[in-house]
């Protein structure tokens, strides 16, 4: 754990709560983006740590097991780009996401029509979309992508001093 | 996995409520009432949405 500093400000659970660390704003941001929750658990915001690690990962889960797919860059679909950097936000999760729902570590579709390679992802992907809670499982995942990037912004602006 | 609209409207609402209980509050009373609020105008606006769109069909 990094250095207390001598004017920190106390956590937002309570005045018991341990001072804030001084540290890089950029750590706490790492932390959160490799594992929900961390970011503010090394700031010592235990039970926000804990509530946002169960509600994102609740929400990952829930939206992978409804039938949610991992977005892949379709340059045809200038709004793929942003739900594939939404999906990015989840860290090592959207690996897990990648991986069972697309069936590989893929995050472009080939952009030729012809691509073998696209044509078996399409394939992948028209077999989800057939899942009848798809849609339902697809805003779970891209909530908890959003959630997740909020999180980073949040433990950046706590360990900035910003907030508490 | 649920397959009712509703439900999953419901378990959506309350998750994101919970969510910005945490983001937004500090103390335990305020975080309930954000998410009775919030989790609560959420399931009832789009119930409000979803009756108003009746009479509007996107196909005929």
């Amino acid at each position: 754990m990094a250095e207390t500093a001598p004017d920190a400000v106390s956590g937002p659970e309570g005045a018991s709560e341990a001072p804030l660390p001084s540290v890089s704003p950029i750590l706490p941001c790492v932390l959160g983006w490799l594992l929900p929750g961390l970011g503010h658990l090394y700031l010592g915001k235990k039970g926000r740590a804990v509530a946002f690690f169960f509600v994102v990962f609740f929400a990952f889960g829930f939206g992978l097991a409804s039938g949610g797919t991992a977005s892949l860059i379709d340059p045809q679909q200038p709004l793929s780009y942003l739900a594939t950097f939404d999906n990015l936000a989840l860290g090592p999760l959207d690996v897990v996401a990648r991986m069972s729902s697309v069936g590989s570590l893929v995050y472009r579709l080939p952009p030729d029509e012809g691509d073998p390679r696209r044509q078996a992802l399409m394939t992948h992907l028209r077999e989800r979309v057939r899942h009848p809670t798809y849609e339902y499982g697809n805003t779970f995942l891209l909530t908890a992508g959003l959630m997740n990037l909020l999180l980073l912004l949040d433990a950046f602006d706590i360990a900035m001093g910003r907030k508490r | 996995m649920i397959r009712s609209h509703f439900l999953n409207l419901a378990l959506f609402s309350i998750l994101v409520a919970i969510f910005f209980a945490f983001l937004t509050q500090n103390r335990g009373r305020d975080r309930v009432r954000v998410i009775l609020v919030l989790g609560g105008s959420m399931i009832v606006l789009s119930l409000i949405v979803a009756y108003v769109m009746y009479p509007f069909p996107l196909q005929r």
